[in-house]
């Protein structure tokens, strides 16, 4: 396609379509976070105002023990191209400055417990006085009413794939419920999180109307969970897990393959059928009464007819034989990607979706870039993350207009803050007390 | 169960509920009610989610399937239809309307054509070069319309080495392409093989998960597009493929292995980077436990009665909890702990402990892991609207997930949750083209309808 030609190589020429907005975030772990990087990845500028000197949980977290020098390659990865201050939020002049930062802002967002923004000063009545047009997110476990929310219930990840059911649904029949490897009710709620706001200021252009949203980390996944709900409804009986096995789809299944490698294989459509037979060497069964269309195939006791004949096949071939069929057959097929084919994989780097950022702090390292091309206004990771309070001058200065000396007075009363000396909140060790610093004293 | 006590600050809870509470959704103005969108997905839930959650803003929103009807209406556990559609469907039809239009013919493509003059947004899943051997691509449709913002959703791409693969996008393999699936999963026993455990493999997660997060990220960045067409008139083309997106919900793997060259492997349910986070046995089930703080954990200590025997008081940081050996260790010591009670007692432990536990408020995250069945019927997401059923003209009454957030101002809202192949073709027709019964007789006679 002629839009996307020299996409990567002209990817910096070009801006982001959200330039010119500015959000504010007082977030902290993943689901608050993560929202506002999609945001600065589309061409926002966003403030990430933490509590000096700690700052962010991330900080402190990694995979067993590694971090990227000294700092949490989590923090890194949800993070990225935003200015950093440390605001004590628990002062009047800090919410009183943080106000300011709000009247000349067009989204704030938090992830705290219910009333807690209020308790600062600094709730939606609070900051639709400064600014009407503003549009204001509260993300936490459970919103900001109800049963759960009044019971003041911490929650994390971990406890929305369990209260949504999809941890249920997760594993294979019988065995305990799974947990993802990933923090997917984090994520994809921050994503989510950012249409409702993106979808606020389209009607805010149109009337000057703000507004205030509220997401709950369990409901947003439960969105996701789509024929489970009209299941249930229908039958009167409890959705339950199928391992690898699509329920809704057949043949769609993770198989194991000759050289112990897995391979995914979907082919519900009729001639994606025909191809599988026939890569499998049965064409035959394309036509027998059993699997002859999608929703006979679908039948419990077809399925798991059809699932043991390729899985059978699967066993006789490699994992990438088996992707190699569906190329050549017309069906859809992959042996599973692990993180040495996310790091080698050409694809991926003639998209440049894994690309090297070259950060100031951090240098050289592999990152995802936002995984969306756009062919006229190309989203794009610039920077990394950078320790707590670091950019506290450059926005004093630039967007509040306050001296070098009031800066100094605001340290001086600990409303303004700067990193403690401990790992993740201070500089890389090999910083050279300047680099990637906007105002340099 | 004790009484539910109203918090201190329940008066703000009470605020914010007059005036986002979703009972109230269909009194307030709709976000995007001046925006059209096309929707030719084909085969893929991704672009039919990717529609909703716009539909569901109030864009009007046009699905235009094949003759017969797309594929994805039969997706369906155990086939089970309600009346022409699959279970799925019936979630993903919301605030559409369904035309059918026949894009093999000529006529049917200059008609899809005339449509693009109308529309904002066109979403398509069809593999890459599918829609330009229509004469369909972005190139020519820009010609027609350079304020149209086309977004392709896709198992490879527009570009790159392997977007010339001419296969459809399904959730599983997208799923098995992410990374994400491989790292996931219950941990082989040691002198086990996968054929004797063949549970303990690399697992996808149920949910389209996958397509859901193709989904949103297209729909998020087609709201930016519509932003940006705001400051300068120019539509674009989008390019989304759903192993990235959902890739892209991956986190440290790929920095660890270019770093450290560590590939991340299945943990079971624990998690490779976190203490207290993971799943962990009850009497009647299981408990997630969450405390990613000292003092979170600490308390979980307190509240299992091991304070002093573990000698939680001389704790000064989590690090080393963090590290593989040290979390197996736990979790061993752990286990038979919790299983002392029922999943509701310490859920209900944590919660008081955040009152009058000796490190009140803090106290640690604990959830019980439910089935959908309970989550469904569960008293607190009913009263939050998430199950509110959809009352719908064809399909009766549906249980659509709905209410994913709250607003005061432009919530989404369900309307209807599907129809029936080619439903709106009468409406539509007319409305866009001033087509009559006759000129739609004659269009179905020739098939292109």
């Amino acid at each position: 396609m002629t839009a996307f030609k020299n996409y990567v190589e002209n990817k910096h020429k070009r801006p982001g379509p959200l330039t010119g907005l500015r959000v504010l975030e007082v977030c902290t772990l993943l689901f608050g976070p993560s929202g506002p990087s999609f945001l600065a990845e589309l061409g926002a500028e966003v403030i990430k105002v933490e509590l000096p000197p700690v700052g962010d949980v991330t900080r402190s977290l990694n995979p067993f023990g590694w971090f990227y020098k000294e700092q949490s390659p989590m923090f890194m990865h949800i993070n990225p191209n935003k200015y950093y201050m440390a605001l004590d939020l628990h002062i009047d002049i800090a919410q009183d400055i943080f106000k300011e930062l709000c009247a000349k802002s067009d989204v704030v967002e938090f992830n705290l417990r219910p009333a807690v923004t209020n308790r600062w000063n600094i709730g939606y009545e609070d900051v639709k006085k400064v600014n009407p047009g503003i549009i204001y997110i509260e993300k936490n476990g459970f919103g900001q009413w109800g049963t759960y929310a009044e019971q003041d219930r911490p929650s994390n990840d971990g406890a929305a794939q369990a209260l949504s059911g999809y941890a249920w649904l997760s594993s294979f029949r019988g065995r305990p419920p799974l947990k993802q490897s990933i923090w997917i009710a984090d994520y994809y709620g921050g994503l989510m999180g950012e249409v409702a706001v993106l979808a606020a200021l389209h009607h805010r252009k149109k009337t000057g109307k703000g507004q205030f949203i509220e997401m709950s980390q369990s409901e947003n996944i439960m969105r996701a969970m789509g024929w489970v709900w009209p299941y249930q409804q229908v039958t009167q009986k409890g959705a339950e897990p199928s391992g690898n096995r699509d329920q809704c789809i057949c043949p769609a299944d993770t198989f194991l393959c000759k050289d112990n490698l897995m391979a995914a294989i979907a082919a519900p459509a009729p001639e994606e059928f025909k191809g599988l037979c026939a890569a499998m060497g049965k064409p035959e069964l394309a036509a027998d009464p059993r699997f002859k269309d999608h929703t006979t195939r679908l039948k419990d006791e077809n399925a798991l007819a059809i699932l043991k004949i390729i899985a059978d096949w699967a066993r006789s071939k490699t994992a990438d034989e088996v992707e190699e069929m569906g190329r050549k057959h017309g069906f859809a097929a992959t042996r599973l990607h692990n993180a040495i084919d996310q790091n080698t994989d050409p694809h991926r780097r003639a998209r440049g979706f894994v690309k090297e950022i070259d950060d100031p702090l951090y240098g050289r390292y592999v990152e995802h870039d936002f995984p969306v091309m756009m062919s006229r206004t190309p989203p794009k990771i610039k920077w990394t993350v950078r320790p707590v309070g670091f950019d506290n001058d450059y926005i004093m200065a630039k967007i509040l207009g306050r001296s070098q000396q009031q800066i100094s007075e605001l340290y001086g009363h600990g409303v303004l803050g700067k990193w403690k000396d401990q790992q993740g909140r201070r500089p890389p060790p090999d910083w050279d007390g300047k680099e990637g610093m906007i105002i340099r004293r | 169960m004790t009484e539910h006590k109203r918090p201190k600050w329940a008066a703000w809870a009470d605020h914010i509920r007059a005036q986002d509470d979703p009972a109230k959704n269909f009194e307030k103005p709709e976000a995007l009610d001046d925006l059209v969108v096309l929707d030719l997905s084909s085969r893929s839930m991704a672009g039919c989610y990717c529609s909703s959650l716009l539909a569901e803003l109030g864009a009007e929103t046009i699905r235009v399937e094949q003759p017969g009807g797309d594929l994805v209406r039969t997706y369906s556990p155990d086939g089970i239809m309600v009346k022409d559609t699959g279970l799925a469907y019936l979630q993903e039809g919301r605030n559409k309307y369904h035309v059918t239009l026949n894009l093999e013919t000529e006529e049917g493509r200059d008609l899809l054509k005339a449509f693009v003059g109308h529309v904002d947004i066109l979403i398509e899943t069809y593999p890459a070069g599918k829609m330009d051997g229509w004469g369909l691509g972005y190139e020519e449709l820009s010609k027609l319309n350079p304020r149209l913002i086309m977004c392709s959703i896709t198992g490879y791409g527009q570009f790159g080495p392997d977007s010339g693969r001419a296969q459809y996008d399904y959730d599983n393999v997208a799923q098995g392409r992410s990374g994400v699936q491989y790292a996931t999963g219950e941990v082989l026993p040691e002198g086990k093989t996968m054929e004797e455990v063949p549970y303990a493999v690399s697992t996808k997660a149920g949910p389209w998960i996958a397509w859901s997060a193709s989904a949103t990220f297209a729909a998020l960045s087609i709201l930016a597009a519509v932003h940006y067409r705001g400051l300068t008139g120019e539509g674009q083309a989008i390019d989304v493929s759903t192993p990235e997106a959902y890739e892209r919900l991956n986190d440290y793997a790929l920095h660890w292995y270019a770093d450290q060259g560590v590939c991340n492997e299945r943990f079971g349910s624990l998690d490779t980077c976190l203490w207290l986070y993971g799943f962990f046995p009850t009497k009647d089930g299981g408990v997630f436990l969450g405390g990613l703080r000292l003092e979170m954990w600490k308390a979980f200590v307190d509240i299992i009665g091991k304070y002093e025997e573990w000698k939680a008081e001389e704790w000064t940081t989590l690090a080393p909890f963090m590290k593989k050996d040290w979390q197996l260790k736990y979790q061993a010591m752990i286990n038979p702990e919790t299983a002392k009670y029922t999943s509701h007692e310490l859920t209900m432990k944590s919660i008081d402990y955040a009152k009058s536990g000796r490190l009140a408020p803090i106290t640690p995250v604990v959830a019980e892991i439910v089935p959908p069945w309970n989550t469904m019927h569960d008293e607190n997401w009913i009263d939050r609207g998430i199950f509110t059923p959809v009352q719908d003209p064809v399909y009766g009454s549906v249980v659509c997930a709905q209410a994913q957030w709250k607003s005061t101002e432009t919530p989404p809202r369900t309307k209807w949750a599907c129809r029936p192949v080619g439903y709106d073709n009468g409406h539509i027709y007319l409305r866009y083209f001033g087509f009559g019964p006759v000129k739609l007789k004659e269009l179905e006679g020739k098939g292109i309808i």
